[in-house]
């Protein structure tokens, strides 16, 4: 297919200092194309270029197969740019801003005696701002009076008056929200969708992660690495962004473990002597210096050990499930088909008509305690490894557990299961199910509810959102996740730890109506969602 | 007592017509007070008669200022305009054709303006001092510094009254009525409007929004352009004569009608009624000073001094916004 989007060579230089370097990239109609880079790196000023604003120091821009001279006014050609500061008309009203250069206009006027028609407008922009989700007490009010976050949406708003081809997204996301940045994800995948190029610069690895099919990396105005989205791990992405191929450990990891936040909390201010250490280093001897060598040395060592700790506490869980799928497989194998034979054998002397009747009520009785400790046992051979999951999947286990559940504790389980949450790998299902299971027991144990409501949905085709939530006590005051283990509790605990091998998110709060919610986002592979608009 | 004044204050300078038009009264009742001569009809109508070509070449230049930039050449096109039209209708043109060719010499000079500030990005002062000089030129080199006279009567009739309800109205204040009304709705009821204005105030905001900004520029200088020339026009049709020293020295009157009128010299505001009281307060200033006997030489002056004191009133309006 041929590229909608090509730059070949793009070079800009402000004075002698030059911002973009001999940059060439490529967009496809249908791709979402990341631009990673930290800031400082030319991003902003790349997508300046290519929205048609400066002209660059050298180089050559094609479009739909066409050159493009600068300055070119992009949005006739079909490109939608959303920058990273709004540039909204201050002094006009909501509609007009949205509709600014793309004015719903009477027929009968042309040319520059057009006249808008306000109140189609107004339908319109009210109809973009509820699907953004974005409220306004009047469409009247001058933007000037509004909030940057509130601009920064009318600015994305501006980009739904027409139907682009092309989007250039200038890393907004600083002036939103955490529910607007959803939202902005989401219509760059219904952009995607519906064919339309997308090229979406962000500071935010997570954001690109989520929805892009592409990652180009730029570095001091180069681009220094391309990266399928599906094939590349953050650490790789965030090497090239700071360019050290030193496999440093760049982010904490942060789980758990009361002797690891120990190792951390000295880290750090082993870190912070560093820093001090280092300030003053042109006043210090060689001594000092050694210090820091050690003082460095020691840090990594404490980095090493919190990776193999980590790997460690990884092997061990996947130890823990093997064991508990050999358990769980022999005690069903061996001991309840034994049990299942004793039973059959003394069926047999039941049927016996010499025995007594004292005798034979004495059996049926022996027989039923066989079969009750055979389902007993069945029991835990689930609870020890869910018996649907390797056949039929997490939505499945996940069903048949809560029902199961539901029906031993009484207390009523609404189950939301995303109705496309196709098969993921066996680790991430299985972990799944377990975070479900403890945070069911932690319902049953501590909270005392009689509702809970269990809600797996994919957030983007690259992460799934587990969520429990529950009408009962909720957290205590002061409630330390580093804490609990000392006192003896492990499931929140647990829930965390697997939560962040998976390298996901967690959070715990209380619910404003009383409950405590548990919400966990796990990446995964990208499931393929069936294609339709 | 202090506070309710002080909110009428603050509702007057509010709006941005508004001082001027306080101004206007306040000279009104004054001169109305000291000299008879002044609020009698004929006087009035004379006054109105006299500002009428200012106040319509100033609403191309308050276009021009609202859209940020400044045209200095306003005062030689009115002047070359009437040159042009009186040497056709001279040379034996029909009054149609000699009047059109006078409104497009007006228009090219705009469009030059226009395109040499929107497409080169010049700064419009140097572009406009550059035209003035190269128009009031061709005014003299077309002539030989002699005047056009005896022109047509019936041209001489626009500059004329015209019997309205037994009210004899001069045809300049007509045409300077019609053409306010449709600049008015040109400002607020149209898209081109809605582009002028953002324009003077967030020039960016329009061109990330795929608007063709050196277009708006050009149209708005030629269409400052065409009302100079048709300004220039009607002030030859009064006058009977085709000066090539006609209306020097205009742009300033008509840049301080402008301003005085709330236009702001800094863009993205102003409106043609305020445009209309401030070419209203200009002229009955001047028609004040000399009924009430002010030294000639010293007139300049104090409209010199009323357009600053103006300008430093929208800036200290802006840094209050601010």
């Amino acid at each position: 297919m041929e590229a909608l989007l090509k730059a070949v060579h793009i070079s800009k230089t402000f004075g002698t200092l030059p911002v973009v370097r001999q940059v060439s990239l490529e967009v496809h109609p249908g791709e979402v194309v990341g631009l990673a880079g930290q800031s400082g790196s030319g991003k902003s000023t790349l997508a300046m270029l290519l929205a048609g604003l400066y002209p660059p120091s050298e180089g050559r821009l094609y479009f739909a197969g066409r050159q493009l001279r600068w300055p070119f006014r992009a949005r006739q050609l079909g490109i939608e740019v959303i920058h990273q500061t709004p540039d909204l008309a201050e002094h006009l009203d909501i509609t007009s801003n949205i509709f600014l250069g793309s004015e719903i206009c009477w027929p009968f006027g042309w040319g520059w005696l057009r006249i808008p028609q306000r109140r189609r407008m107004d339908r319109e922009a009210a109809r973009i701002l509820a699907d953004l989700d974005l409220p306004f007490d009047s469409l009247r009010e001058k933007v000037a009076n509004l909030s940057s976050e509130q601009r920064q949406m009318i600015a994305i708003a501006r980009t739904l008056t027409r139907s682009p081809r092309l989007v250039i997204i200038d890393d907004p996301s600083l002036l939103l929200s955490y529910p607007y940045q959803q939202k902005l994800l989401s219509l760059i995948q219904a952009w995607q969708q519906k064919g339309v190029a997308v090229l979406f610069s962000s500071n935010n690895l997570d954001h690109l992660m989520a929805v892009t099919d592409r990652i180009l990396v730029l570095r001091y105005g180069q681009c220094v690495a391309e990266f399928c989205t599906d094939d590349a791990s953050r650490e790789e992405i965030v090497a090239a962004m700071v360019g050290t191929t030193d496999r440093r450990q760049l982010t904490p990891i942060i789980w758990a473990l009361e002797s690891y936040y120990r190792a951390r909390e000295q880290a750090e201010k082993l870190r912070y002597s560093q820093a001090l250490l280092e300030r003053d280093l042109a006043a210090q001897d060689t001594i000092n210096r050694q210090l820091i060598d050690q003082l460095a040395e020691q840090i990594n060592a404490l980095d090493s050990a919190n990776i193999a700790l980590q790997d460690a506490q990884r092997r061990l869980l996947t130890e823990l499930e093997q064991e508990r799928k050999y358990l769980a497989r022999e005690i069903h194998d061996q001991i309840i088909q034994d049990l299942l034979g004793v039973n059959y054998q003394l069926e047999g002397i039941e049927g016996d008509e010499s025995l007594s009747p004292v005798l034979c009520s004495k059996l049926t009785e022996i027989r039923g305690s066989i079969r009750s400790l055979v389902d007993d046992l069945r029991h835990i051979c689930g609870n020890l490894r869910p018996p649907t999951i390797d056949s039929l999947g997490l939505g499945a286990a996940i069903q048949s557990y809560t029902r199961d559940w539901a029906a031993r504790t009484g207390i009523s389980v609404t189950l939301d299961l995303d109705p496309n949450l196709g098969r993921l790998p066996e680790a991430i299902e299985l972990s799944v199910f377990r975070i479900v299971q403890e945070g069911l027991h932690n319902v049953r144990k501590h909270a005392g509810a009689a509702n809970v409501e269990v809600c797996l949905k994919h957030t983007s085709p690259r992460t799934l959102m587990v969520s429990i939530a529950d009408d009962g006590r909720g957290l205590p005051e002061g409630f330390d996740l580093s804490t609990l283990p000392a006192e003896g509790h492990y499931g929140l605990l647990s829930i965390s730890e697997r939560v962040a091998l998976l390298g996901g998110r967690l959070k715990f709060q209380n619910q404003s109506g009383g409950g405590l919610l548990i919400q966990a986002e796990i990446p995964h592979p990208r499931v393929v969602l069936p294609r339709g608009d | 007592m202090l506070k309710s004044v002080q909110r009428l204050t603050m509702l007057i300078f509010a709006r941005r017509e508004s001082a001027a038009l306080a101004l206007l009264l306040a000279i009104g009742t004054l001169l109305g007070l000291q000299s008879e001569t002044f609020l009698t009809p004929n006087n009035l109508l004379n006054v109105v008669r006299s500002f009428s070509w200012i106040a319509i070449a100033a609403f191309g230049e308050s276009l021009v200022i609202i859209i940020g930039g400044i045209d200095l050449s306003v005062g030689a096109v009115m002047g070359l305009a009437g040159l042009i039209g009186a040497r056709c209708m001279q040379s034996g043109m029909p009054l149609l054709p000699a009047i059109v060719a006078g409104l497009l010499t007006g228009c090219l000079v705009g469009w030059i303006n226009g395109t040499i500030v929107g497409r080169v990005r010049l700064p419009p002062f140097m572009v406009t001092l550059g035209t003035m000089s190269i128009v009031r030129g061709i005014a003299f080199g077309l002539t030989g510094g002699w005047p056009i006279r005896d022109l047509p009567m019936a041209f001489r009739l626009l500059g004329r009254d015209m019997e309205l309800y037994s009210v004899a109205v001069p045809v300049p204040v007509l045409v300077m009525a019609f053409l306010a009304v449709v600049m008015s709705l040109l400002l607020t009821h149209t898209v081109q409007g809605t582009y002028i204005y953002t324009l003077g105030s967030n020039e960016r905001a329009l061109l990330v929004s795929g608007v063709n900004v050196a277009q708006v520029k050009v149209f708005v200088y030629t269409l400052c352009g065409l009302l100079a020339a048709v300004g220039g026009l009607l002030m030859t049709a009064r006058l009977g004569v085709a000066a090539p020293t006609a209306a020097t020295g205009y742009e300033l009157d008509i840049i301080a009608a402008a301003v005085i009128g709330g236009t702001s010299l800094f863009g993205g505001e102003g409106s043609i009624l305020g445009v209309l009281v401030g070419a209203a307060v200009m002229q009955v200033l001047r028609n004040g000073l000399v009924l009430s006997g002010f030294p000639a030489y010293w007139q300049t002056t104090v409209l010199g001094t009323m357009i600053l004191l103006f300008i430093l009133l929208d800036y200290w309006r802006r840094r209050g916004q601010v």
